[in-house]
């Protein structure tokens, strides 16, 4: 296997696994907040504020795999 | 059939005239859609300026010196419109002026002949019952198809005599315009490359090879970003040239703005160092919104949507961050907050792997802060541009100039995505600043409070 043709595999796939890992992420972020929401709604604007940062960070590993194969897509 | 027919009919020629104006220009060449934009625009001023001089002539209170008057000036005005017309053909493309001078014309017979038909009793009959008001929709839709596809084929064969036997119109759009030209012909229309076409691409195409054009085309993003900061200037100082004790119109947004960022910052920071930094992170929330949101409007572009501009603002924000805590912590306390504050043995024993954690995990922050900016606005455009060429390659006609605008759908989330990229960059450089500001600041707070209270 040459160096275009592991390239052209693997980047899809690499976008592909991030993406799962980060959905898992914020799917746990969303279930958690929900749930804090539900206990204590009083304390909705806090919650939402924490759960957008996280969810950033969580989503940013995404977005790396994404630039990744941006920065390597011209060597295909 | 009166006035508020011709106020009808110049509202959607006005529409009608701009976006027909838009895709001449995109489509075949910028000058073809000026020409076009100019038609239709003397054709509305003429159709108004007649307005003019009918009703003093048989209106109501014909005769009387208001009337009079108006009518001088609206024959005035047909002077200098004719003067302008004459300035006009000498200056565009006849032809187009001619097609566009001819639109609100053909928008009023469109409009008379629809209010002939829908007053008619064979329509009445027709729509009385769902069954067939469904079966003539059908069978105008069948026969629109096919007659699109006809014409465009017609259109099709006959298109290249027309574009050679044109002169004028290739011969101002030069070598670089055509690349566009071809481009449409090709099929491939509403991306130029891998984004939507832009005012700095299409005026770079149309001057190719000169060199202030490549210098433009090259700095485009700057370009752009130059322009966003300027508009934000002009708000900010339209805003606040006048300020009013009870603020009204533009006053009114830009304060709603203000107070709510600097309530959400100081929820944030706390509201004894709160203040102190609106300032900075609101400006940075309002130009990354502002640059976000810019790629939306037609013919521009997201100065975000590369990683030059989201670089220097998480640069920015590193360079700011540092600074805040030499100045808030000093050198010593500054190397105290690197080492991870040890105040006992193993505190001490730990420093040594605390400290390249730290060197890292501050020299991460501007990394992670710009790649997520860029990769989110970056990844919307795509998906934008992704779903346009989608749109235009469904029509199976290869020659219509139009497509289905899918990429529509995705406006929602590209608003909200955004929005909500704008407010996390924000939301984070206030915490990285909150993590710089000196710990004590609970203790100090409470004390002062105490002092208050003894007081």
């Amino acid at each position: 296997m040459d160096l275009h043709a592991a390239l052209s595999l693997g980047l899809p796939l690499g976008i592909g696994i991030a993406a799962i890992g980060s959905g898992i992420g914020l799917g746990l972020i969303g279930q958690g907040a929900m749930q804090a929401i539900g206990r204590q709604p009083e304390a909705t604007a806090k919650i939402q504020l924490a759960m957008i940062i996280i969810a950033a960070l969580a989503e940013a590993l995404t977005i790396y795999a994404f630039v990744t194969m941006f920065l390597l897509k011209g060597k295909i | 059939m009166g006035l508020e027919f011709l106020a009808r009919v110049r509202k959607t020629s006005t529409w009608l005239g701009g976006v027909l104006a838009l895709m001449a220009a995109t489509y075949a060449s910028p000058l073809l859609g000026l020409g076009f934009g100019a038609g239709v625009f003397w054709s509305l001023v003429n159709l108004q300026l007649l307005e003019r001089i009918v009703v003093p002539l048989f209106g109501t209170d014909r005769g009387s010196p208001g009337a009079t008057q108006k009518l001088g000036f609206a024959l005035l005005g047909m002077l200098l419109l004719f003067a302008a017309g004459a300035v006009l053909l000498s200056l565009l493309s006849p032809l187009a002026l001619l097609l566009g001078f001819l639109l609100p014309l053909a928008v009023i017979v469109l409009k008379a002949t629809s209010q002939v038909l829908l007053g008619s009793r064979a329509w009445g009959a027709l729509i009385r019952h769902p069954f067939r008001a469904a079966f003539a929709a059908v069978a105008l839709a069948v026969v629109t198809w096919f007659a699109l596809g006809a014409l465009t084929r017609a259109t099709a064969q006959h298109a290249t005599p027309t574009e050679t036997s044109a002169p004028e119109t290739h011969g101002t759009a030069a070598p670089g315009g055509s690349e566009h030209a071809t481009g449409a012909e090709e099929g491939d229309q509403e991306e130029g490359g891998q984004e939507f076409v832009n005012v700095i691409t299409l005026i770079a195409g149309a001057n190719h090879g000169k060199p202030w054009a490549d210098f433009l085309y090259h700095y485009e993003i700057l370009v752009f970003s130059l322009f966003i900061a300027l508009l934000l200037l002009l708000v900010a100082f339209l805003a606040s040239r006048n300020p009013q004790l009870i603020p009204s119109g533009l006053q009114n947004g830009v304060e709603t703005v203000v107070e709510g960022l600097t309530d959400f910052i100081t929820g944030i920071l706390g509201p004894k160092h709160g203040p102190r930094f609106v300032p900075f992170l609101g400006t940075l929330f309002l130009y990354i919104l502002s640059m976000n949101l810019f790629g939306l409007i037609p013919f521009m572009h997201s100065p975000t949507a590369s990683l030059n501009v989201t670089v220097a603002l998480a640069l920015t924000v590193f360079v700011y961050v540092q600074f805040i805590g030499f100045k808030e912590l000093g050198p010593l306390g500054w190397l105290d907050h690197m080492l991870g504050s040890p105040r006992d043995l193993t505190g001490w024993l730990l420093a040594p792997l605390m400290l390249p954690i730290h060197v890292l995990g501050e020299l991460a922050k501007p990394i992670s802060l710009s790649c997520r900016l860029f990769g989110n606005i970056f990844g919307e455009d795509m998906l934008l541009v992704a779903f346009a060429s989608l749109g235009v390659t469904m029509l199976p006609f290869q020659n219509v100039p139009f497509g289905i605008p899918i990429h529509a759908l995705f406006f929602p989330l590209a608003l909200l995505g955004s929005a909500l990229q704008a407010m996390v960059f924000t939301v984070l450089s206030s915490i990285y600043i909150l993590l710089m500001l000196p710990h004590e600041s609970h203790d100090e707070h409470g004390h002062g409070g105490d002092a208050q209270h003894a007081h």
